[in-house]
């Protein structure tokens, strides 16, 4: 990896982790833990737009790992990573199927596919099966929270396509 | 020059897929289940440690459950009704949600592994979730 790209990535990291300790600061929308707004998202799904799949996991476990140490508990690492790496695999997926166009659709399968990891943890920590009944509430909010990041994320690339396009995916 | 539109099918699919999804939740969380008596469920790290009937509590009490590692949530019953009134957990989701009085959403508090369900009291406890039992 080319010391261009390391310094690229930490940034990416640092910005991710900016924008996580912000919303952090938001209380919460509603009362069902779980659903947020997720707008560290923005920055997976602008590295999976410009980078490779495997760039965005290292700068998503990264932010992960940085948060988690920094503000919260133990147990909030294992519901983060369940999450956030079932969100990056079902965006890269989507992302490669949709050609990169319609970020928003790419958005909303990661917002379900984030909640539906972390559920699936929920349910593992917990061995609650009363769990389940936030799954209506999940696939809802992660839906409509990850449109709102994917739309974000159309945007931002509008803006940062053109200085992320002299960083192609090729760079080692 | 021809533009590639092999994208158009898959993305008109997830759309519909995403669509369908949230019609179908929205529609369990809008199906009224009214008038049951409920009887609440605690349960700690899975296991159902209390049953309150909650429309036999003639009068509002509260009482608190201590978890493995010292954390404490105080817990208040009224007629028809329960909640989390104060917790030791960072977030506070439990107590923000307040009272519930149906069975679509149990208050779980993640840090202490405390669940609390309502079911209707024709069920037996600890009986599978309402999505599955349906």
């Amino acid at each position: 990896m080319s010391v261009r790209k390391t310094a690229l990535l930490a940034l990416f990291t640092t910005l991710s982790l900016a924008v996580y300790a912000i919303e952090s600061a938001i209380p919460p929308l509603v009362p069902v833990p779980g659903i947020k707004l997720g707008l560290a998202n923005i920055v997976t799904l602008l590295l999976l737009r410009s980078f490779r799949a495997r760039d965005a996991v290292l700068v998503l476990v990264s932010r992960i790992l940085l948060s988690s140490f920094l503000f919260g508990q133990a147990l909030s690492l294992l519901y983060s990573l369940a999450g956030g790496l079932c969100s990056l695999c079902a965006m890269a997926l989507v992302m490669r199927i949709l050609q990169k166009r319609l970020i928003f659709l790419t958005g909303a399968m990661g917002g379900l596919a984030h909640n539906l990891g972390q559920l699936a943890m929920a349910f593992a920590v917990t061995r609650t099966p009363g769990v389940l009944a936030y799954l209506p509430f999940l696939i809802i909010g992660g839906i409509l929270t990850g449109l709102f990041t994917g739309l974000c994320a159309g945007f931002a690339g509008k803006f940062l396509g053109p200085f992320l396009s002299d960083f192609p995916s090729a760079i080692p | 020059m021809k533009e590639n539109t092999s994208w158009r099918k898959p993305a008109a699919v997830i759309t519909a897929f995403l669509l369908l999804l949230s019609a179908a939740s929205l529609l369990y969380l809008l199906s009224d289940k009214s008038g049951a008596d409920y009887a609440a469920d605690i349960f700690q790290d899975g296991i159902l440690i209390k049953s309150i009937y909650l429309s036999d509590v003639s009068e509002t009490y509260t009482f608190t459950v201590q978890g493995e590692n010292g954390c404490v949530n105080e817990i208040e019953a009224r007629t028809g009704s329960i909640a989390i009134i104060s917790a030791d957990c960072p977030d506070l989701i439990c107590v923000h949600q307040g009272f519930i009085s149906d069975a679509k959403l149990p208050i779980t508090c993640l840090p202490n592994r405390l669940v609390i369900r309502l079911r209707p009291v024709s069920d037996s406890p600890g009986a599978a979730p309402d999505a599955v039992a349906y």
